[in-house]
């Protein structure tokens, strides 16, 4: 079903101008639900995030109500950072993917009704978090009662999917989408299984803890890097208007990425048989060849075509969360080659490795997308390229205030443990003036996220604006007919 | 890949892998364990807590208390100590061997370690010199054994005299082992601080007996209420900036104290075949019994190694 | 006013560049350090098998060894050994051996004449609970040298019979013995309940 186009809109921009088609039609409408959302939650987790990091400057602020204590603001924040706004994103991203990539027209209305279905979900288990319901178990925090409902939005939005990749008009598949092909495949098993055995029918003893790393750790570096590599590897070839560099490069990124990727969750001091935390080392060194195969594309399809990155401001996004990927895969290997390993693996430097992966890579890269295909979906330029330059700096200058001073907390937290003259209370100490500067970036990251947010309501805004008034002037323009007949 | 279910193969693959690997096997290794023996004293272990822990590990989980500690600890190593226990008949043999053994010490300190055993001779051996230097002073009927200690900065630190291993965690839902240390671990707080009066002023003002600490209090696991008929024996004592007005008295809540139940019943340090330390056996001759107020080792005089 | 249409035909495949050899090189070299730290730190998937052990004897190994008698390792000597003559349950069998289960000489509360049996043998008539049994040839002597038994073997076999069908006795260790092997020095020839009277019970 198409719409009648506004014939000449005012637009913000003489960019080029992107003409809608079928297939963009039926994306909108779930599209821009799930980037709206995907933005709103960003913006309240980045909120939560700054909340909870000011507490370690005077512990008592917010203190007394029962549902801002640290304990449960953190974890929510960062639910709603991961299941609120980047999952969303991402899913948006990938569907859209494999429409243009496909060639196939969406499902409108089912994929509206499953982003509905996911962000009721959503809902539920941050306010259930808030409200002291969390299952206890790191990045699977929101409570039993909303499960169902993230379950079903994505099986929804994933079947449709799958329907699309199916009805695909050329045999031979793009890189992207395999990554998000099997991503789509990869959720519904783990957050199924992780569920069902922790929540459901709980394992024993600490086999919950060995489940709750395992899911992390699948749905972070696999998951997330699943999509995060499909839109890295799409847009970088798209936005530089090139082929990526080695179609097998890529192949050999999804091989290992799906094989090795879900195994480097266990830290060295946890509880169980030495084997496990062996495993993880090893797959995380192993991890290391995939991260490679990244690069080498990445810098053969760019090649110095530093032109190009300052005037387009998706490819500066796409770009930093490329880079950011490989920086955190080089914390992960670094934090499990040194010789401190036992004592690094539990401070801030895990910590800061998971942000940068979540607000460095992931967050960045579905930043540079959207900017690219929300214009594209709505037919306007890039609207309000100002926004998002504005955004890029402070999301990026966000990031790395956030990362390094955390990372630095946590080695020093990692020499201050080792060191047993040193009081517990020391070592916190010292960490004390990191954690004050990554508060500056998390503030940097909520204003960056804000205006990520301002922009995409404007377009949106706009976009509806033009069209209601395109509505009313075709409805009206029989009144001035006759008007002008009478006249 | 050309094709669609290729795709699909490789990930149900690798997804197969990996739920194989770190699902279905711990899952049979840890998720079966059953209680086992401590060494040595063969008590079952571990045994579980009691209920109103229990209530106290979902009050833990409700308020998230693992986003700020751990209760897992590690070690790097395990060296041997040798401890003399039992002068035996011949007190001359023995100290010819204590002063071979430890050539640094004079006949008068040689002689004086002997009067008060059981002292801790030998420090951070490996194991197979820890046996030879124990059989060596196990002359005469003298009684000397290699005594294990684990070692690392976190034992080092008194968070623990042992790693923490699977056994430790058996009947607890959720586990909830912590990813970061912003406070000390928990894994043993239960022998660090007993008390179960420090932990609810502790959970009320952290800063009071903890200068610095940046955990937020916990008020709301409190109430105030009037004095009806005489001060409750649960009320907190508390300082006058902090207490309350005249004819009020804090009180911790259930939760409060379901969660100080729960802290208190947490420790780690039960010997075990997978974990194995010497702890001093309770003394059945008349010989006197180690220093137990520290460490787990006797008194030493011993040079570190 | 620039206008882009998109389509599917417009998206590009990747180029079919090969991955390259130095690639492939460090990955084999990386998979290479991996099957050796693996095979180093994971002990083989053994449940038992905590960081900082790397295989199942270093954890045994520093289990604090048990110093006192195994009582289990003795009823598998007994079942080797003793059960041939006094039967499983102790119970003696007819013109072969005296029972051991609630015998006197069995629960005695020291050892010294009980351990002298099995290293010296048993000759001539003896008492055991009110009945008199005498055996052609009587008792070989079953521990007569250590390499017939060693001195924890007969302890932990005179363990599990001081403590097995109702007996109640004390465990008897391998220093008890080895003491009283070193007192009987290089003597031979079986003893008799004559002898063994003459001696003091126990120390």
């Amino acid at each position: 079903m198409t719409t009648p186009l506004p014939s000449q809109p005012a637009a913000a921009t003489g960019a080029l101008r992107h003409v809608p088609d079928e297939i963009d039609f039926s994306c909108r409408l779930p599209l821009l639900v799930l980037f709206l959302s995907s933005a709103i939650w960003l913006f309240i987790g980045s909120f939560c995030y700054l909340l909870a990091s000011i507490k370690f400057h005077s512990p008592s602020f917010l203190a007394s109500p029962a549902w801002l204590t640290y304990g449960r603001l953190q974890p929510a924040a960062n639910n709603a950072v991961l299941y609120g706004g980047v999952i969303q994103a991402a899913l948006g991203v990938a569907l859209w993917l494999l429409a243009r990539l496909g060639g196939v027209r969406a499902q409108r209305v089912t994929l509206t009704f499953g982003a509905s279905l996911w962000n009721l979900g959503v809902t539920i288990g941050f306010l259930g978090i808030l409200a002291g319901d969390s299952t206890g178990f790191s990045t699977l925090e929101f409570p039993r009662y909303s499960v169902l409902f993230l379950m079903l939005g994505y099986l929804v939005m994933g079947v449709c999917g799958a329907i699309l990749f199916h009805k695909r008009q050329r045999q031979r598949t793009f890189v992207a989408q395999w990554f998000i092909l099997a991503a789509l495949f990869w959720f519904p098993w783990i957050y199924s299984t992780a569920e069902l055995l922790l929540v459901v029918f709980p394992v024993r003893g600490v086999g919950q803890a060995v489940l709750a790393w395992w899911y992390a750790e699948n749905l972070l570096t696999v998951w997330l890097g699943l999509v995060g590599l499909a839109t890295v590897f799409h847009f970088v070839a798209r936005l530089l208007d090139r082929e990526l560099h080695s179609y097998y490069l890529a192949l050999a990124t999804f091989w290992l990425l799906i094989l090795f990727g879900g195994w480097g969750g266990i830290p060295v001091t946890a509880p169980v048989p030495a084997w496990m935390p062996a495993v993880s080392t090893v797959a995380t060194m192993l991890m290391a060849i995939p991260l490679l195969a990244v690069a080498l594309n990445v810098h053969g399809t760019f090649a110095g075509r530093f032109a190009a990155l300052k005037e387009n401001v998706s490819l500066q996004f796409v770009l930093f969360g490329a880079a950011t990927l490989l920086a955190a895969g080089v914390m992960k290997i670094a934090g499990v080659l040194c010789d401190a390993q036992q004592e690094l693996v539990l401070t801030w430097f895990t910590s800061a490795r998971t942000q940068l992966y979540l607000f460095g890579f992931s967050a960045m890269a579905m930043f540079g997308a959207i900017y690219y295909i929300l214009p594209r979906l709505v037919g306007a330029g890039c609207a309000s390229t100002k926004l998002a330059r504005v955004h890029f700096w402070l999301a990026a200058l966000g990031v790395i205030f956030l990362i390094v001073p955390l990372a630095g907390a946590g080695i020093v937290e990692c020499f201050g443990l080792q060191n047993v003259k040193l009081s517990f209370m020391d070592v916190l100490k010292s960490t004390l003036p990191f954690l004050r500067v990554s508060t500056v970036g998390y503030l940097l990251l909520l204003v960056g996220n804000a205006l990520f947010l301002l922009n995409l309501s404007r377009l949106v805004v706009e976009f509806y604006r033009e069209r209601a008034a395109a509505a009313l002037a075709i409805a009206t323009a029989d009144l001035f007919k006759q008007a002008e007949a009478k006249a | 890949m050309r094709y669609g279910p290729l795709v699909f193969l490789s990930a149900f693959f690798a997804m197969g892998a990996s739920w194989f690997g770190f699902v279905l096997m711990p899952h049979v290794q840890v998720g079966f364990l059953q209680q086992t023996n401590t060494l040595l004293a063969g008590a079952t272990y571990p045994v579980g807590r009691p209920g109103f822990a229990r209530e106290g590990l979902d009050v833990y989980r409700a308020y998230g208390c693992a986003s700020c500690h751990t209760e897992q600890i590690g070690q790097t190593a395990t060296v041997c100590d040798v401890v003399l226990e039992k002068v035996g008949t011949n007190q001359a043999v023995l100290l010819n061997a204590l002063r071979n053994v430890r050539p640094d010490l004079s006949e008068t300190q040689a002689k004086s370690l002997l009067d008060q055993l059981p002292q801790t001779v030998l420090q951070g051996l490996p194991k197979e010199q820890a046996d030879e230097n124990a059989k060596a002073l196990s002359v005469a009927g003298s009684k000397a054994t290699p005594w294990i200690v684990p070692v690392g900065p976190d034992i080092a630190r008194g968070w623990g005299k042992r790693r923490t291993v699977a056994y430790d965690f058996l009947y607890d839902y959720p586990v909830m082992l912590g990813a970061e240390r912003i406070g000390p671990d928990l894994s043993n707080v239960g022998v660090r601080q007993s008390d179960p009066n420090w932990h609810l002023r502790h959970l009320y003002a952290p800063q009071l007996d903890v200068q610095g600490s940046t955990m937020p209090p916990f008020r709301f696991l409190f109430e105030k209420r009037k004095i009806e008929r005489g001060v409750s024996p649960d009320a907190l004592s508390l300082p006058p900036e902090l207490a309350p007005p005249a004819g009020y008295e804090i009180v911790p809540k259930t939760e409060a104290k379901a969660l100080v139940a729960y802290l208190t019943s947490l420790r780690a340090d039960a010997p075990l075949f997978v974990a194995p330390l010497s702890v001093a056996a309770p003394p059945e001759t008349n010989a006197p019994a180690g220093d137990m107020s520290s460490t787990n080792s006797p008194a030493t005089n011993a040079t570190a190694k | 006013m620039n206008v882009e249409r998109s389509s599917s035909e417009n998206e590009r495949q990747a180029v079919s560049r090969p991955v390259p050899v130095w690639m492939m090189v460090f990955s084999l070299l990386l998979v290479f350090w991996a099957m050796i730290y693996f095979d180093q730190h994971s002990a083989w998937c053994s449940p038992v098998v905590y960081k900082p052990y790397h295989s199942y004897k270093e954890v045994a190994d520093h289990n604090p060894r048990n110093e006192g008698p195994d009582i289990a390792h003795g009823h598998e000597v007994f079942n080797a050994i003793c059960s041939l003559c006094h039967g499983m349950d102790g119970a003696g069998k007819l013109g072969q051996a005296p029972p051991l289960a609630g015998s006197e000489w069995v629960n005695a509360a020291r050892v010294n004449r009980l351990v002298r049996i099995p290293i010296l043998g048993l000759n001539g008539p003896i008492e055991v609970q009110g009945q008199q049994y005498e055996f052609t040839s009587g008792m070989t002597a079953v521990a007569a040298s250590r390499q017939m038994m060693s001195d924890k073997d007969l302890g932990d076999v005179l363990s599990y019979i001081r403590q097995a069908w109702g007996n109640k006795a004390s465990e008897v260790t391998a220093q008890q013995v080895a003491e009283i092997r070193a007192e009987l020095g290089d003597r031979t020839g079986q003893t008799t309940v004559k002898d063994l009277k003459q001696l003091p019970e126990g120390k």
